[in-house]
């Protein structure tokens, strides 16, 4: 068409690379700064083409053109902000504002080097803005389907940000179920009971399981349900993912039908009683207040209600986000209003800046200067989790061999 | 429909008067006069009538949801307020159109199958899928990557529930909303407005006079009972037209803008009386041959 097409921004025009931040499953990510006075830092999503090297278009993966559509559509002070989208010489360019921190490196900076807990205040705040980011992506009709600490960002200015729409969709769409498509959502540690289950009618409350174990994991400063995953075997069943789901049952015991009425009709549920043989800690879960307690007292959380301590209120915060029966599990909108939020607060309210009242100093993010041409960069990009982005779905491949 | 449309892109960037839509018209058939003046081109809505022939072509044998093939209608609307048509390979927009929307709506097709199809349907086919993948990156770079979608379909199923519309009202309704994108509509008014105005159509014309196509005559006779509502609030309403008038009049929609809609479907079903494939086929064919547009 009319001599092809070229790009009327060009990435190099209008930002100077500082320097390499990450290598995903998508690409590359870049910090930058502007050229023309844009104020600020950035991050440069590249998304290459699926095959190295490729000099035809080969048209643009699913999950990226999801990332791109939301990420252009959404605007919310919780959410990574997009500043623009270049599409220049085959590859797509994501640029967003810059966030110095994330809360895997902050958790890693407690547990590694002040081996410290995070502060209590600290805590609340991130949970307090991070379910601010989650409602308004709920009412949106967005689910983020893959919320991990790496995934949450955090600015200087202690903003907490939510990241990587790339797993994200939107849940009106469907006219066939969710589930068609892309099998294997959210990193498995994070992963909802009723996914594990196999359900296909999942809904937003995938989102409120990944809180729920984020803040454990702030709490603890260690996943807390840490399970092997299994892999997918060579005829691309999804597998049982016995030793999660056996993680998770270990700490909140076997879900019950009483608990979870719709627990029986979920597809993996034969499964789950073959947890229970020979492994004698699923017959005597820890329990959660268990759990909570010994992890309080081993970060030295002080006793009793304060400031300075989740208390008891954390508990029932944390039990109801990690509720096996996903109608009853917490909704964001629900969760913000918890009195965990408003306990021992005189201004009712969290923080807006998780780094207020505290002194500890992160590290920045680390930038390596190696291989930070972004425009010929070479290390490859493997695709997204594998998902079969264009599957041909319910479709003979017969057209193609005629074609 | 919640909050989402509110602070859509749809409608801070995609929604327009008609005064704007016109000069921004205007401004693309200025900036190439000669090319204009050389190859003329049948009306607009006949042209996306033929769009619409060619991409249901396509979509059939592939099994493509009709909301797909919707959102394909819009980005190539969108597309070309944006991109002088005669500069373009109208076939390579519409298969690239349909590519884009199928992976927007969630119903991927392979590259590689659409360029295949594009052979079994068209006979002016697409060879080379790196074509398609290059015109990607024209459509949504035009589109500034704004790809999603709010179509009156969900607004209609909401009606649906809240009117009990029988199951002819509401396919009528829903083919109504379908020609609503061979209009301008799309690009000036919001989705409800749109899926009110068909649920009005659906209930005052009756099912028995809505055929493949509506008649202009049968949507002019609602137009005079939507003319009714302006007036008075009619007190006891007995039948269910009268019900409807009387919400539409206390309700905040704007019955302007249900008007305006419905005039513009009363003259998309006039003029479709002149529609011919061969002729927009051969208008647009003298274009693309003549500068190598499908080259
Ligand atoms: N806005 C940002 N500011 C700073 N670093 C970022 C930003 N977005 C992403 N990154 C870095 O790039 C990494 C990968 O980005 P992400 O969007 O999470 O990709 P993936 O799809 O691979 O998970 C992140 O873990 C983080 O280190």
């Amino acid at each position: 068409m009319f001599g092809g097409y070229s790009s009327k921004k060009k990435v190099i025009e209008r930002y100077k690379i500082i320097g390499f931040i990450s290598s995903g499953t998508y690409g590359r990510v870049y910090k930058a700064q502007g050229k023309h006075g844009q104020v600020g830092e950035f991050a440069i999503k590249k998304f290459k083409p699926d095959k190295e090297g490729e000099i035809q278009y080969t048209g643009i993966s699913q999950s990226a053109i999801r990332e791109m559509a939301l990420c252009t559509e959404l605007s919310h002070p919780n959410v990574v902000h997009t500043v623009e989208i270049i599409l220049e010489d085959k590859c797509i360019y994501i640029v967003f504002e810059y966030a110095e921190h994330d809360l895997l490196q902050i958790i890693h900076h407690h547990n590694q080097v002040t081996r410290q807990a995070i502060p209590a205040r600290t805590i609340k705040s991130i949970l307090y803005q991070l379910l601010q980011g989650l409602v308004y992506l709920h009412k949106n009709w967005v689910m983020h389907r893959d919320l991990k600490p790496a995934n949450i960002m955090v600015t200087s200015a202690g903003k907490v940000k939510i990241g990587d729409l790339g797993l994200a969709r939107l849940f009106y769409k469907p006219l066939h179920s969710l589930f068609t498509g892309d099998k294997v959502v959210v990193t498995i540690w994070y992963r909802a009971p009723e996914l594990l289950l196999g359900s296909r009618h999942y809904t937003p409350a995938v989102d409120l399981w990944a809180v729920g174990c984020i803040f454990a994991e702030l709490l603890s400063l260690r996943p807390i349900f840490k399970g092997e995953e299994a892999k997918m075997d060579s005829k691309k069943t999804v597998p049982f993912q016995r030793n999660q789901m056996q993680r998770i049952v270990e700490i909140l015991g076997m879900p019950t039908k009483e608990r979870w009425p719709l627990l029986a009709s979920m597809p993996e549920y034969p499964h789950l009683n073959s947890l229970a043989s020979g492994n004698p800690r699923i017959h005597r879960p820890v329990s959660l207040e268990k759990w909570y307690e010994q992890n309080l007292r081993n970060n030295r959380y002080p006793e009793g209600q304060s400031k300075d301590s989740p208390g008891a209120e954390g508990l029932s915060l944390l039990q109801a986000l990690l509720e096996y029966d996903p109608q009853k599990r917490l909704t964001a909108e629900k969760a913000l209003s918890h009195p965990y939020f408003s306990a021992h607060d005189e201004r009712l309210k969290p923080s807006d800046n998780c780094f207020e009242g505290s002194s500890i100093e992160y590290p920045n993010r680390r930038v390596s200067q190696e291989d930070n041409d972004i425009r010929t960069s070479s290390l490859p990009g493997t695709k997204r989790s594998g998902l079969p982005d264009d599957s041909i779905i319910g479709r003979p491949a017969k057209r193609l061999k005629e074609g | 429909m919640a909050a989402s449309y509110w602070d859509s892109t749809q409608r801070k960037y995609w929604t327009f008067t008609k005064q704007q839509l016109s000069v921004e018209r205007r401004k693309l058939e200025e900036a190439e006069r000669a090319l204009v003046l050389q190859f003329p081109l049948p009306d607009r809505r006949l042209l996306s009538i033929y769009f619409y022939h060619q991409l249901a072509k396509l979509a059939r044998p592939l099994g493509v949801r009709q909301q797909a093939l919707a959102t394909a209608q819009v980005y190539v609307r969108r597309f070309y307020t944006k991109v002088e048509i005669r500069k373009t390979n109208p076939t390579l927009v519409l298969a690239t159109a349909l590519y884009l929307a199928c992976k927007m709506e969630e119903c991927p097709q392979h590259i590689r199958i659409i360029s295949a199809e594009t052979r079994h349907c068209w006979d002016m086919p697409l060879n080379d899928t790196s074509k398609i993948g290059e015109c990607e990156f024209t459509l949504i770079s035009e589109m500034n990557s704004q790809l999603i979608i709010h179509h009156p379909y969900r607004s209609l199923h909401e009606l649906q529930a809240q009117f009990q519309l029988t199951q002819e009202e509401n396919s009528l309704a829903w083919s109504i909303i379908n020609d609503h994108y061979l209009t301008d509509l799309p690009l000036l008014y919001a989705p409800h407005v749109i899926a009110i105005t068909a649920m009005f159509l659906a209930v005052v014309l009756k099912p028995a006079q809505g055929g493949p196509q509506l008649h202009a005559a049968g949507v002019a006779t609602a137009l005079q009972t939507l003319g009714n509502t302006r007036q008075t609030t009619a007190p006891g309403a007995q039948n269910r037209i009268q019900k409807l008038v009387n919400w539409l009049a206390e309700s905040s929609v704007d019955i302007e803008a249900v008007v305006d809609c419905t005039q513009e479907l009363i003259s998309l079903y006039e003029i479709w009386e002149l529609f011919t494939d061969k002729n927009c086929k051969d208008q647009i064919a003298k274009f693309v041959k003549a500068r190598g547009l499908d080259k």
